[in-house]
């Protein structure tokens, strides 16, 4: 069985104890009802912390290109206006419910729960440590290309079902685009499923290693420019600026989510925050180690023989730093887009399919390429350890 | 018990989005009700264990094919509600004569057969053994296409090609003719 | 319990009933609060303040329908490579990665043929009609026909 939370949390003291006294007080055999809660209850936790994520997304946008435009930014609501997205959400849920007549009201009430059910299902995978992911599948990284392509219909359903100009156009944008910048994105992630041998995220990050230089960006060369591309990629998929179309304001008033108002339209925004969460931390469990940990510090086997920690809290300890060290990444990354999306002006259409097909597709394969030459040559080296094995032998040294 | 559920809402989705796709008046409202019965599919080939094979499903029908569709509607004009009709008996004259009725006819008689083949095999009694190890499918498919298939792996490059430099050709603009 | 086990795929199915719960528990909860006096005006699509004319299902260009039939194309593409490049160590592993090699790059070179050709005939171009060129032959002939 592939592991999961609950492979990770059953193999301790006390749920062993619980399954038991649950078992015998039930009258019948608690683990399938304790899997299940215990799914349950994490699934919760997650979605929560990502719908917080995504709240405090908008905080941080707003907030940070404030501070690029030498402005202040919300600082209203609780200290430093840390409360604002609490103050937009009830706002959000207070608003009119305005359905425009001509729309098509069942694709109007479906579009919003596509999008989050598409990127919500993306985060059975997101590896947050070794033991809290949720679960790690076999086909992890493929899986979250399947499921977070159902965004890209939400999107253009959006845009359909409000019958308005500005978001069917916004609409078609979006969908287009999400699926042309999938074709670089799927690339540049073969070659990075190359080099880990295999597609689930726990092959892939325990490929990798905690400092930078065991990181599959700095792999080689051509790890490099796969990253670069990914994470344009990535910035097109979740329509974020400079690929930012769907919604351009300036011409499309807001694009596919034109006519949603309320929490409608907070859905929209939510899946499109907590997409962006999860795009920034699929590049760091390919590229940039996961959630790998310097020095192997998370080992419970150091923290519980070495430094003498018993076992339980040994591994929950080791499991935090894991999830510190993505999350770190993650957020670092976040700060990328954003500030990438307060610096670059906006593409034109054309510009971008140009800049999808006749720039980021060729230079996808010939990295690809790149990297299926290195592993055969190198027999999957990185190049740091060619460099240091060349060196120590023109030192002379065995 | 899970995959008891997960079989059952999976085949309930499959079962339901094909029958609302056949019945929706509506185009568009069908294309959305083909996305849930592929997803339904999808999770049906979750319960056999071919987890390659229902990403594959989700990320070419789901993420491609209906987006697909969808643009293709759109080609069309989306679905304007003058041309809502649902049997197109009124819209679209019998096409064919004698001869295509006849071979449509037996053809269909020849796939009914091949499906209670299928059937047959399928409700027959299987002894019971142990299920092949949940491990990870796309490792064995990977070895296939390399090793016994790489034939087949080459030619779907070919095929592909074609059906590229075809997408390519219908969308290109017709020279004006003088 | 045995080794055939669909469990690793509960949190899937939870996630997207969480999801569907609070999309609908959101809008049923929202409808106890917020006010609900609709008007013509309201229920009209946003189109700057002019009254909206026409519907905006309208027939959309050719090419958003190709960009689609490519992507397709690629998408085929990208999961018949994964498997091959999920065992690629393995074999470069027991000394087949040559061959394995030489299956990939063939793989891939007919794609790079066929983005080629494409690229070529100026098909990956997102606005086909008004290059210069054709617009110049097309003001000629327009030109032509208006003196013959």
């Amino acid at each position: 069985m592939n592991e999961t939370v609950v492979t990770f949390f059953s193999g301790s003291h006390p749920y062993q104890v619980v399954t038991e006294l649950l078992t015998r007080y039930l009258g019948f055999n608690a683990t399938g009802l304790l899997t299940v809660v215990t799914f349950f209850v994490a699934c919760f936790v997650i979605v929560n912390v990502m719908a917080l994520v995504g709240g405090l997304g908008t905080y941080a946008e707003r907030k940070i290109s404030a501070d690029m435009q030498m402005r202040q930014g919300p600082n209203r609501v609780g200290p430093f206006g840390i409360l604002q997205f609490l103050a937009d959400g009830v706002k959000m849920i207070m608003k009119e419910d305005i359905v425009p007549k001509d729309s098509d009201k069942m694709i109007f009430f479906i579009a919003p729960i596509l999008c989050m059910a598409g990127v919500f299902a993306t985060l059975a995978v997101l590896p947050f440590s070794s033991g809290f992911t949720l679960t790690h599948l076999n086909i992890g990284v493929f899986y979250l290309l399947g499921v977070s392509s159902v965004v890209g219909v939400g999107i253009f359903l959006g845009g359909y079902s409000s019958n308005s100009k500005w978001s069917m156009i916004g609409g078609m944008r979006g969908a287009s685009q999400i699926i042309s910048y999938e074709v670089p994105v799927t690339l540049s992630i073969i070659a990075m499923v190359l080099l880990g041998g295999g597609l689930n995220f726990k092959d892939i990050v325990g490929a990798q290693g905690g400092l930078p230089h065991q990181w599959f960006i700095f792999h080689n060369p051509f790890t490099v420019i796969s990253f670069i591309v990914f994470f344009i990629g990535a910035l097109a998929e979740t329509n974020r600026a400079p690929f930012d179309l769907p919604e351009a304001e300036s011409e499309l008033v807001s694009g596919y989510h034109t006519e949603f108002t309320g929490m409608r339209f907070a859905f929209f925004a939510l899946a499109e925050y907590v997409e962006v969460f999860v795009l920034c931390g699929v590049a760091v469990a390919l590229y940039l180690g996961g959630y790998q940990v310097p020095f192997e510090l998370s080992d419970t086997f150091l923290l519980h023989n070495k430094i003498g920690l018993p076992l339980g809290p040994a591994r929950i300890l080791g499991q935090l730093l894991e999830v510190g060290g993505f999350v770190s990444k993650t957020c670092a990354l976040y700060y990328v887009v954003i500030w990438i999306r307060w610096t670059l002006p906006r593409l034109r259409v054309d510009q971008l399919m140009t800049l999808c097909w006749k720039y980021l597709t060729p230079i996808a394969l010939i990295n690809l390429v790149g990297v299926a030459f290195w592993v055969y040559y190198f027999d999957g080296e990185s190049m740091w350890n060619l460099i240091f094995k060349s060196g120590a032998a023109a030192a002379g040294g065995h | 018990m899970f995959d008891n559920f997960l079989f059952i809402s999976s085949a309930a989705l499959t079962v339901c989005g094909a029958l609302a796709v056949v019945l929706s008046p509506n185009l568009m409202h069908a294309c959305t009700y083909l996305l849930t019965s592929l997803i339904g599919v999808s999770g049906l080939y979750v319960t056999l264990s071919a987890d390659f094979l229902a990403a594959t499903q989700l990320v070419v029908y789901v993420g491609g094919v209906v987006i697909l569709m969808l643009f293709a509607i759109m080609l069309t004009g989306g679905n304007d509600n003058k041309s809502v009709n649902k049997f197109g008996i009124e819209k679209i004259a019998p096409m064919g004569n004698i001869k295509t009725f006849t071979l449509a006819g037996l053809s269909a008689l020849l796939m009914a057969l091949v499906i209670s083949k299928i059937i047959v095999n399928v409700t027959k009694a299987v002894p019971k053994g142990e299920l092949p190890p949940f491990s990870s499918t796309v490792e064995k498919i990977g070895e296939l296409l390399i090793t016994d298939h790489v034939l087949a792996f080459e030619i779907s490059s070919v095929l592909l090609l074609g059906a590229l430099i075809g997408a390519a050709l219908i969308a290109r603009p017709r020279k004006i003719e003088s | 319990m045995s080794a055939y086990n669909l469990n690793v795929y509960m949190p899937v199915v939870i996630l997207v009933a969480i999801a569907i719960v609070m999309v609908v528990g959101a809008l049923l909860v929202g409808k106890l609060l917020r006010p609900h006096n609709p008007t013509a005006l309201k229920e009209q699509a946003y189109e700057c303040g002019e009254e909206p004319v026409g519907s905006a299902w309208s027939n959309f260009n050719v090419r958003f329908y190709v960009v689609s039939l490519v992507f397709i194309i690629f998408d085929v593409e990208g999961a018949l490579m994964l498997p091959v490049a999920v065992v690629f160590r393995k074999f470069q592993g027991i000394g087949n990665g040559a061959v394995v090699l030489g299956s990939f790059l063939l793989f891939i070179g007919i794609l790079v043929s066929g983005i080629v050709y494409c690229w070529r005939k100026g098909d990956l171009d997102w606005v086909k009609s008004f290059t210069l060129n054709s617009y110049n032959e097309d003001r000629d002939q327009i030109a032509e026909s208006k003196t013959a």
